[in-house]
Order: structure tokens, then sequence, then C-alpha cells
């Protein structure tokens, strides 16, 4: 067969299109109107004739600016606050998970024991609660059962260290979220990297065994960086939910700990829907998921094990 | 070098048991071969020596110290398998050196010592290639620098050129017997190839079913096998057999089959005539008949040739003695036509019989 350039129906590109439109599209605009004042924006003259403000972009990051912006007179959005803690509790977790999980597929698959099937199966069936039917029993028992007694030793610490009314508990903290959105996220990493991990050649394992590894050396310098590819996989999975998420980190965390989804929608009130702030902060709440999609894509190479084995 | 004792050595897998007592001795810096059909057991053997199973029963002694509860790593042993089992994400220097990077030895002390092994087995040129980027040639000789670089006493080997071409396999194979000589390890050797076997091994461990059948020389068990799975394993092409009978005639001692009757001469001639009337098999390797039309009948068989098959300097034949079938290995430039009836000499120093109940030689 030649390669002859081959004449597509129109209709193919008008879908092709459309698609691109429907995907990019949205981006677009957010990017557009985080650049409009408000004015423009609601104006209806949905045109790109517009005068360019970097207005919004300054009032999202007025708490880590050098400068005060001269349109604000004081500084109503923590941006910067609410970033790090969107960066701390997506990264602890998504390390968490991964350790975890990468530990636990590895039992499940080359250990046996009694009952292996059927945890290997019913971990991804813990995956399909939706986060609402969790989300009162997790408030509840993070707010009343998880404290520690204020008049203890540890709970006293953390009562003087961070101040708070009553008993310290784990509702309001950076582990309250990082442990919820670990246990989400678990068994779908446990389970993607099952099947990454049953591709691993026993042999590759027991040859290390002879060269003199113990068990977490053949785990950490052999299996481990044969799984790269289903390690950055599961760990884009992992950190864009637990960028993104909403609904979990809006009962659990408090003014100190809310992430960057809860913040934006703080600038939605009964009175004036601030949409030009909206979009900038849209906007730079997507850097960081791209970010670590390209640095963690980088390392899905196909072949992984390539030459280990004689096939 | 240490010497390595089985005694009794039992595996079971649940209510299967695969191997029945295995009781090895061998010797100091010995190039045991383990050989066998597949399943035979050979390969659990060699992974429980390893420390690769764990033993249901017996034990295994290094210089007559029970290690059979011991990790690999602390067995001082290094391994060479099947399947290479090479690590794809370390370059050749790095899969050579992890056992001393493990053992984290100086890293003058590694470097030297991965130069040193990997010029032996000439992989000089490739210390920074990936696996991936390598030829079957190649990784079989890492697989082999990767053991040799651990310096341990005793040397294993899973069917390490079962996955080569046969030409790199013959060439493989004459560089690991050059090998064997310099380096002074005691080297047990796992190969379903009785080739591989015979012309490496200083012992030749023979295993079917679960049990050792006959240990020795790769001449002893050529010549005075103790079996006719012994005698039909080893050799190529394989020993024929032929059923008989034994019958005295006089002085003489024969054995009668279906279309030939052979006289028995010297050392079987006398074990066989201690059990006349017996049925016994007769077994004859291809290469103990040579052709000769003047042969006396009792001292011949009379073989209808139905396939010649040219190897060069030798034919195998393919010929018929009453219902059995018997090859024959003749020089090439013998005259002959397929379908004609020659007779052909048996060399009578190299007959053997086995009872044919038990098998076992006579």
């Amino acid at each position: 067969m030649s390669h002859a350039p081959q004449k597509q129906n129109p209709a193919f590109y008008a879908v092709i299109g459309l698609l691109v439109f429907m995907s990019v599209g949205p981006v677009l605009l957010m990017f557009v109107n985080s650049f409009k004042l408000d004015v423009d924006i609601l104006s209806g003259t949905s045109g790109l004739l517009f005068f360019p403000t970097i207005q919004n972009y300054e009032t999202a990051l007025c708490d880590i600016l050098w400068y005060e912006p001269d349109h604000l007179r004081f500084c109503q959005l923590k941006f910067g606050g609410a970033f790090i803690n969107s960066l701390v509790i997506a990264i602890i977790s998504t390390v968490l998970t991964l350790v975890l999980g990468a530990m636990a597929a590895y039992g499940l698959v080359r250990f046996r024991f009694m009952g292996r099937d059927t945890v290997s199966t019913t971990t991804l069936l813990v995956r399909m609660v939706p986060p609402a039917v969790l989300l009162v029993p997790v408030f509840g028992l993070w707010n009343n059962q998880f404290c520690l007694d204020q008049d203890g030793f540890l709970g006293g610490w953390i009562k003087d260290m961070f101040g708070g009314r009553g008993d310290p508990c784990l509702a309001g903290t950076h582990s309250g979220i990082i442990l919820i959105y670990v246990a989400m996220n678990l068994p779908f990493v446990i389970w993607i990297l099952q099947s990454f991990i049953v591709q691993v050649p026993r042999s590759l394992e027991e040859a290390a065994r002879v060269d003199g590894a113990g068990p977490f050396q053949v785990f950490f310098k052999v299996v481990l960086p044969l799984i790269k590819p289903g390690l950055a996989a599961a760990a884009i999975f992992t950190f864009r939910i637990a960028w993104n998420e909403y609904l979990l980190a809006s009962a659990l965390s408090d003014r100190d700990t809310k992430t960057v989804p809860i913040l934006i929608v703080n600038n939605m009130s009964e009175f004036n829907v601030e949409w030009g702030v909206i979009m900038a902060t849209g906007m730079l709440l997507a850097i960081p998921p791209i970010i670590f999609t390209l640095l963690a894509s980088r390392q899905i190479i196909t072949g992984m094990t390539a030459g280990a084995v004689k096939g | 070098m240490p010497r390595i004792r089985l005694e009794g050595l039992v595996k079971r897998y649940g209510a299967v048991e695969v191997l029945h007592g295995i009781d090895l001795e061998m010797a100091d810096n010995e190039f045991t071969v383990l050989v066998g059909p597949s399943g035979c057991g050979k390969s659990t053997t060699l992974r429980m020596i390893a420390g690769l199973e764990d033993v249901s029963g017996g034990e295994i002694y290094v210089d007559d110290v029970p290690v059979s509860h011991l990790e690999p790593k602390d067995r001082d042993l290094a391994m060479v398998f099947q399947d290479y089992a090479l690590y794809p994400h370390m370059n050749v220097a790095q899969n050579i050196s992890f056992a001393l990077r493990l053992a984290k030895r100086p890293k003058a002390e590694i470097d030297a010592k991965v130069r040193q092994v990997a010029g032996m087995v000439g992989l000089t040129d490739f210390l920074d290639r990936k696996p991936g980027a390598l030829s079957g040639g190649q990784r079989q000789r890492v697989a082999m620098a990767r053991a040799l670089a651990k310096d341990s006493g005793i040397f294993l080997f899973d069917e390490p050129l079962s996955n080569l071409d046969a030409k790199l396999r013959g060439q493989m194979r004459a560089e690991l017997a050059m090998m064997s000589q310099q380096v002074e390890k005691s080297m047990i050797y796992v190969t379903h190839d009785q080739i591989e076997a015979m012309t490496l091994a200083d012992r030749i461990v023979v295993m079917h079913d679960g049990y050792i059948q006959q240990q020795g020389t790769p001449e002893k068990l050529f010549k005075q096998p103790a079996n006719k799975f012994v005698a039909g394993f080893l050799g190529m092409p394989p020993m024929n057999f032929l059923n008989c009978q034994i019958e005295a005639r006089g002085a003489d001692t024969f054995v009668k089959g279906d279309g030939f009757a052979l006289r028995l001469r010297g050392e079987i001639a006398a074990k066989a005539a201690r059990h006349a009337r017996k049925e016994v098999t007769l077994g004859v390797r291809p290469s103990d008949l040579s052709f000769a039309g003047d042969a006396q009948p009792e001292d011949s068989l009379k073989l209808d040739v139905k396939v010649s098959e040219y190897v060069g300097a030798q034919s195998v034949l393919l010929c018929a003695c009453g219902d059995a079938s018997v090859t024959v290995e003749v020089n090439s430039e013998t005259p002959m036509a397929l379908g004609e009836t020659l007779v052909f000499e048996v060399n009578p120093a190299r007959v053997h019989l086995f009872d044919r109940e038990s098998e076992i030689a006579l």
C-alpha cells in the first residue's frame, strides 16, 4: 500500500474543529476574561476589544505581592496561603498514597496469604463509594471522635502551639484532609500498580536476592525503578484529584487550611460574583497540575523492562 | 572451595512430592551437571541449593554446615538464570557491580573488579549500555559477569544457554568450559541438553521423576549406564532398544529377538548366563553398529533401510528390525540404497542388557 495523501471528508475536519473548540474554548475564555475588568466581562460585548489589565491577578495575589495594588483598600483574598495549603495537601497525600499503594500492591501480587484475591478485588470496591456519602460520617468523626484531650500531654502541647478552642481535633488540620485523600485514592493506586508489578519478572527479584539484597532492597532497588511508569500515572491521577477536590475540603478545612478551589468559591456572594478574580485564580490554579503532569508524564516510557529477560 | 552435600532432600508442593530424597555429594572445585528431561526436579534442586525454594525435608550442607534455613544472600553463592534476569534500569557496569554495591565495598575495588570481570567475558566496550541494547549472547555474558564479580565459592547455572541459537550455544559452551578451568569454584549446572552435560561436566547427575538415576563421570555414564533411562537419555542419536530373551546354547549365551539372534561375548555374556530365559531389552548405540556385508549372522543385525539422513561426514539411517526401529550411524560414503536389507555388525564389547521389568542394567 502506498502512502498517497488521503482526501478526508470535510465533515471529519469539522468534527475535529468542534472538539478542539470544546476543549480549548473554556480555557481560552478564562484566559481572556482574567485580563478584563468585571464591567467588560458583563457588558455583553464579548468581543476582543477591551483594555487588558492585571488588576484581577493583583487582587488574587494581594497577600504575596511586594507592593500594594492601588485599586485595593485591603487584602481580602489569601491566595498565597491557600496555594501553599493546596500544595502541601496535594504533594503529601500523593507521596503517601504512592508509598503505601506500591507496598500494598507488591504484597498483594507477590505474597500468598489467605484472602488475597478477596482483598485484591474489594480494594476497588471501596473506590466506588462517592465522596458525598463519606462526607457526613467523616465530618462527624474528624470533629468529635478523632480528637486529643486538651488536658493530655500531646493535646495540650498542640493547643499551646496552634491555639484553638476545645480539644484539638483532626478536622480543620492539613492531616485531616490528607488522611481522607489518601484513603480515597489508595484503592485505585493499588489496583493500577498491581498490573505493573505483575509484569516485573520474578527471576529479577530472585537474582537480586542471590546478589545479596534483603526484601526492602529488592523492593526499592529493583521493583520500584521498574514500575516507574505506573507510579507516574498513579501520581498524576492522585495529585489532580487532591488538587481539584472541593466537597470534602470545604467541610474539613478551616480558615487557615482551606485550599484554592474553596478560596475561589469564596469570591461569590449573594450580592456580587467577582468574575475577573475568579478567572484569574482559576488560571493560577491550573498551573501546578500542568507542570506536575508534564514532569510525571516524562517518566511514562513504554518498554521499561525491555532487556531484562529473554522472552 | 566449599563442598556441597545434599542429604535426603525432599520437595513437596502441597500433597505432591516432586523430589524424593536426593542424596548427592560434590567434590571440591567440581563441575557438576544435573541433567534430565523437563519436570525431573533438576531446577527445583538447584533453586533449593540457592535458597529460592524452601526445603520440605532433608538438609543441604556446605562444608558440613547446614544451610537450608539461610537466606540466599547468606549462602555465599552466585547464580546465572535461564532468562538472564538482568536489571533493565541499570547499565552493564551497574548490573555487574550490583552485588558489590549492596555489600558496600569501596568504590575503587568495585571499579577494578568490574573492569577485570568485563575483560574476562569480553564486555569492556559495552559497560555503559543498558541490557535492552545488547544482543542475546551479550546479555548472557553480562549474566555470567555478574555472577563472576561476586567472588563466591559456589556457582549455580540454571539452563544458561537454552535461550541462545545453536551456533552461539556451542561458542558459549566452549567459553564456559574454558572459564570453569580458570576459576576455582564449585559449579552446579542444570540443563536438559545432554551434549552440554557431556562436554562440561566433571560429574553428571542424571535425574528423572524426582529421583537420581545415576551419577558419575560422563564416560562412566555413557559406557556403563545403570538403567535403560540413562542409556536412552545420554548419547545422540539415542541408543536403540530391542526386546529379546536370553538363551543358552551350549557354552554360548545368545539373545534372541524378532528377526535376530545375537551371540554375547565377554563380560556381558557371563552376566547374562546367570539369567537364562529372562526377558530383557538389548541396548545398542547407533555408533556401535557398522556396515559389514560379510559378518556372521550371530554377530550382526539384518536391517531394512527406511530413511537416510545425511548430516555431512556421517549419515543416520533409520532402519527396521522386525517391528522395532533401529538407528545406525555410518560413514556417509557407505554405498547403499533405501529399501535394501543390509547386514550390520554389532560391536560385542558395547552391548547393554536391561531387565525388561525393572529396566535396571544386568
